[in-house]
């Protein structure tokens, strides 16, 4: 088959998925729901697999499917380009996307709303699909917001607890102020080029060099990263990302970790050559990205629920994309979000499955020891924080260097500050692997008695997931190991991706780039063995809440940000609804129109008696009435 | 095949009157399905290269310059198929109330439908204006009839609003007669309005009139009032379908009478209807009555509607039919959705309210679709409605669309808290049945034709751009006999 009929079947399979179980889901066993979501997936992924090897090597290919909407200045298609980034992206969201559908048979098999669960996920992987191959921003914004529903539906799944959908609802609002300025990005777009569509884009600013205005230039890259704030999850809107760790932890896996929070990464690389454009934006991407990383990273290090501290490690590698964006460095951030999706999926499962054994205890003050009685969650969680934690070899290792390396030569300070956030994401995931694994139990001895490795269905995406983890970092070896496949990655993206070749290669300096692996793989090997010291070997434990201070008290309560901006954003916003409603609507408008009604009535008496059928009488009464108006409030206000 | 536009509401009218008690509803969904199928043949037939189509074009009586010219175009066949598509919902959504088995009830929602066929249809500014006030009657007839106890200071405050908003279009209308040989719509188009204040005051008539039935910021308390004081079919028909005509009455009259004054009024307009935008949506945020929250949040709907049309540019307006037909069916289904609630519970105040999902599932998720047909997402024809519309009134002013683009963000808040207030948490409630088949096929038909539209919105655009195109030829026509 064609690539142009291959890639609405891979978008159409996820949708058949969720429409059958949506519809019929409810009278078919789970055993058949779990079946059909997976198996959907799965020939998603390998159609996908079957694109990748079409356009790997030649050019992209569009697809137009129809018109959406025609106007004068401009029209809305729904296309589809299959590149290699978008199907790179496809790639990751189908391929990850299976393994966690299988995973969650396994993992909501006790739910009762099984079929419900496998439809939206089917749905969330039907809109990503969408994001990423839509062949213009307009698509895109489609697949934007579609993937922000699905979000708050997995959010909210358990919606018995009231607390989870007032969690989905904060992510909903969040993603949604960025997304205003992903929606005014997108008119600038259309007002400066008239079209949306990536390739018409791609030519008239590299070929045709029609390169706006400085400001317009500033402000289209502005809005865009704003939209990209707001779904990457970056300071200020990144608080609704922990809170959502209140869906199931497939979904945590999925959507919070490996594929919608990097739509905002996409976004900007497949808009790379606009960013270019703006200097002061990459800028402000840089440190935007770089407080957010060593932000989360901070609030990270005292947390006590495991998957709370996943999100904010999400939260902290994803800042440290967009430091990577800033400094222009798209093939490392795409590097990254590739190992990233992998190691990252695989600690949220790895965390589901312990979550799973424990009888959904999250704390990790009552887990401990966990190490034999669950060996190959140990195993597999073992590697995933090897590799986030840049242990020499594994996937992260790599894809993290390459970002660090571009900071050196950017500057000296921005090297020591992304050391700085790497080092504290060693130190926080060596404390959660120690003290979930390590030391003796905690928990009640009925958890002790039910602690279980899960079923194969979740064992093996764990499984495959680690694998990944640790050879992902083939992908784009660098060059220093002379390797024949070196860079692989940055060829894939210069081959047909607009704007990557007009981009100024870094000469790589063999001997720097081998130092620098050097100093961050030995920083990480002696965190290891530190944080072995402490929390292994002594057993030291998280203290109680109440008892945390200083610098710890402002880690466990995430810097007061919730607390901020309830009294900065959301009281304000009810104080004035509320004085609106009781004092203007209430009082101005309402006596306004009360008096005016009195003075018409009056007036209405008057007339009647004169009313002649005739229109011009209409015309007096409007008058008096007026006069009336005028009158009244000439004594009332006296 | 016009004629039949008045000649069917009413003939139904008055049947519906006369069969026993127990056929009213049939009689009344016949009704209903019949306009409904005559204007979709109209539309089969419309040929939007023609332009406006006159089914009766005389005059009448001469003296006096009123005329019988009736006729429709794309925007007038759009508008008569919402009408002709709502009223058999509304009758079937009051299916189980007793509201559908009363004669006079069904009777009444014919009168109305006659006189919104003949404002959709008059071409003719005394016509128009007739008709405006013939839907006055039936609305207030069954706010009066079958409202709330408290519905008189409500009702009060609806009329005056109204009255005083009507006699100053009648006013506008005589005045710019005075200046054209008939009131026939082409003659009063054709008024070159040399005077700038004469030009502004007669604008300013029309203005107020539809000012306070769309309502636009500050002209809009009624609203709340009457929508939580009538019976819900008459929210329904208010919301729904009412308001409409004074949307439409800007695109057939205010834009193309009075380009001169708009030329320095449209800033003003358009910064009320944000501000209507905003103030609505900040009101709903805090709202326990889940009827009083949706007036308001209609009421910023709506507005971001009005000031999409006064940015008088094609996109902007087809987009706004768009939307018009959008908000038409989402107010239609979430007024609904109240009405499931309170039929149950005999309480719609979010306060008393909880885990009605765990009790009626079906009804959670059609409610939630609605829900997010409300807030615009994608694959709902409201998501490219608001696109364009934002869009229109973005490079009108980038400030003002800035801050109409908060609905974006306020809608959500809202909307989720309403919805997740009254379908999740503790269940406060001992019983909830799920939906009734007239209830759920209500719900059902509303959301395959916003999921439809949400696809493929060149449907609605495409139909009806030649018109939208035509009409703003006609105001630039008269701009241009100015200069």
């Amino acid at each position: 088959m064609t690539v142009q009929q291959l890639i609405p079947l891979i978008i159409a399979l996820p949708l058949l998925g969720a429409f059958i179980n949506g519809t019929f889901g409810k009278q078919f066993s789970k055993a058949l729901v779990g079946a059909i979501a997976t198996t959907v997936m799965a020939i998603s992924f390998l159609f996908t697999v079957l694109v990748f090897m079409q356009v790997q090597q030649g050019d992209a290919v569009s697809v137009k499917l129809f018109t959406m909407l025609k106007t004068d200045s401009f029209s809305l298609n729904a296309g589809f380009l299959a590149d290699n980034l978008s199907v790179w992206m496809a790639l990751i969201v189908t391929g990850i996307g299976t393994l966690i559908h299988l995973f969650s048979i396994g993992y909501m098999k006790n739910d009762p709303g099984f079929y419900k669960f496998f439809t939206y996920l089917n749905l969330f992987i039907f809109a990503m699909l969408i994001l990423v191959l839509g062949s213009n921003y307009f698509l895109l914004f489609f697949g934007w917001e579609g993937v922000g529903i699905c979000s708050y539906l997995l959010i909210g799944f358990w919606y018995g607890d009231f607390k989870n959908t007032l969690a989905a609802r904060k992510a909903f609002i969040m993603n949604r102020i960025g997304d205003l300025g992903l929606l005014i990005g997108l008119f600038l777009l259309l007002a400066q080029f008239g079209t949306l569509e990536y390739n018409e884009l791609a030519q008239k600013v590299l070929v045709e060099k029609l390169i706006p205005s400085d400001w317009m230039i500033l402000g289209i890259t502005l809005m865009l990263f704003i939209g990209a704030i707001g779904k990457s999850a970056q300071i200020p809107l990144f608080t609704w990302l922990p809170d959502a760790m209140a869906g199931p932890t497939p979904v945590s896996a999925l959507i919070h970790a490996a594929t919608m929070v990097t739509a905002g990464i996409f976004l900007t690389v497949r808009s790379n050559y606009l960013f270019e454009a703006s200097h002061l934006t990459q800028d402000i991407m840089l440190y935007v990205g770089l407080a957010t990383s060593i932000i989360a990273a901070f609030i990270a290090m005292r947390q006590n629920d495991i998957k709370k501290v996943l999100a904010y490690s999400t939260v902290s590698q994803l800042g440290m994309l967009f430091v990577a964006l800033g400094m222009g460095a798209y093939t490392a951030a795409m590097f990254h979000v590739t190992t990233h999706a992998f190691f990252k999926a695989l600690l949220f499962l790895g965390s589901g499955s312990v979550i799973h054994a424990m009888s959904d205890e999250q704390d990790i003050r009552k887990m401990g020891g966990l190490r034999k009685m669950i060996p190959i969650t140990h195993a597999t969680f073992l590697i995933g924080t090897l590799a986030i934690s840049g242990f020499p070899l594994l996937s992260g290792f790599y894809s993290k260097d390459e970002i660090i390396a571009h900071a050196f030569t950017h500057g000296t300070w921005l090297y020591v500050a992304l050391m700085a956030s790497a080092a504290l994401t060693a130190i926080y995931m060596f404390r959660l692997y120690f003290v979930t694994f390590f030391g003796s139990f905690r928990g009640t001895h009925e958890q002790e008695h039910h602690v279980h490795e899960g079923p194969v269905a979740m064992t093996l995406p764990l499984i495959v997931l680690a694998v990944l983890s640790v050879f992902g970092g083939l992908l784009n070896l660098p060059g220093v190991w002379l390797h024949k496949q070196a860079h692989w990655m940055t060829h894939l993206f210069e081959q047909n991706v607009a704007g990557f070749t007009a981009l100024p290669k870094h000469a790589e300096n063999p001997n720097l780039a081998l130092i620098l692996m050097v100093v961050a793989g030995a920083m990480s090997l002696l965190i290891l063995l530190v944080t072995y010291l402490v929390y292994g070997k002594k057993g030291s434990l998280p203290v109680a809440d109440e008892a945390v201070t200083g610098w710890e008290k402002l880690s466990k309560n995430k810097l007061y940000f919730d607390e901020i901006y309830n009294f900065l954003f959301v009281r304000p916003l009810e104080w004035l609804s509320l004085k609106i409603t009781q004092f203007f609507e209430g009082i101005v408008l309402h006596r306004g129109v009360v008096g005016l009604g009195q003075v018409i009535g009056k007036s209405g008496d008057l007339v009647r008696k004169w009313q002649t059928g005739r229109t011009d009488s209409y015309l007096l009464w409007m008058v008096m009435g007026l006069v009336g108006l005028v009158v009244y409030y000439l004594i009332y206000k006296n | 095949m016009g004629h039949l536009l008045f000649i069917l509401p009413i003939c139904f009218a008055l049947i519906v009157l006369f069969v026993p008690k127990n056929a009213v509803r049939f009689v009344g969904l016949l009704g209903g399905l019949t306009t409904l199928v005559i204007t979709i043949g109209l539309i089969c037939t419309y040929n939007s290269a023609n332009g406006m189509h006159y089914f009766v074009k005389q005059d009448w009586i001469k003296g006096f310059g009123m005329t019988m010219h009736f006729g429709y175009d794309a925007i007038s066949l759009l508008l008569l198929l919402l009408t002709a598509g709502l009223i058999p919902l509304i009758l079937l959504s009051n299916y189980k109330n007793e509201l559908a088995s009363n004669r006079l009830f069904t009777s009444m929602v014919f009168f109305m439908q006659l006189g919104l066929a003949g404002v959709f249809v008059s071409l003719d500014g005394l016509w128009f204006y007739i008709f405006w006030e013939i839907t006055l009657i039936p609305i207030y007839l069954i706010a009066y009839w079958f409202g709330a106890p408290e519905r008189k200071a409500a009702l009060l405050k609806f009329f005056i609003y109204t009255f005083v908003g009507s006699i100053a279009m009648l006013a506008a209308i005589i005045g710019l007669k005075s200046m054209a040989p008939s009131f026939a719509y082409m003659d009063l188009v054709n008024v070159a309005l040399t005077d700038k204040t004469v030009a502004f005051w007669l604008m300013a008539g029309f203005f107020l009139a539809f000012a306070v039935k769309i309502p636009i910021f500050p002209f809009h308390t009624w609203q709340p009032d009457t929508y939580a004081k009538a019976p819900m079919a008459g929210t329904m028909l208010l919301s729904a379908i009412m308001l409409k005509m004074a949307l439409y009455g800007i695109i057939r009259w205010l834009l193309p009478l009075f380009p001169e004054a708009l030329e320095t009024a449209t800033y003003g307009i358009i910064v009320l209807a944000v501000i209507g935008v905003v103030y609505g949506a900040v009101i709903a945020i805090k709202q326990n009555d889940m009827k009083r929250l949706f007036a308001y949040a209609s009421l910023s709907h709506v507005g971001l509607i009005a000031a999409g049309l006064f940015t008088a540019t094609v996109d902007a307006i087809s987009a706004g039919v768009l939307q018009m037909i959008n908000h038409g069916l989402v107010a239609l289904g979430l007024f609904l959705a109240v009405d499931v609630i309170e039929r149950r519970l005999h309480t719609r105040s979010l306060s008393d309210l909880g885990g009605i999902a765990k009790q009626a599932p079906k009804f959670a998720f059609w409610f939630a679709a609605l829900a997010f047909a409300s807030v615009s997402v994608p694959f709902t024809s409201g998501f490219i409605g608001e696109f364009l519309l934002l869009k229109g009134i973005y490079n009108y002013d980038w400030i003002i669309g800035a801050v109409a683009g908060t609905t974006l963000i306020l809608g959500a808040v809202y909307t989720f808290r309403a919805y997740q207030l009254s379908m999740y948490g503790p269940v406060n409630t001992a019983e909830f049945a799920d939906l009734h088949w007239s209830e759920f096929v209500v719900f059902f038909i509303i959301m395959v034709i916003i999921v439809v539209l949400g696809v493929y919105p060149a449907a609605i655009i495409d139909f009806v751009k030649p018109s939208v195109s035509n009409l703003l030829e006609l105001s630039s026509i008269s701009t241009s006999l100015v200069k």
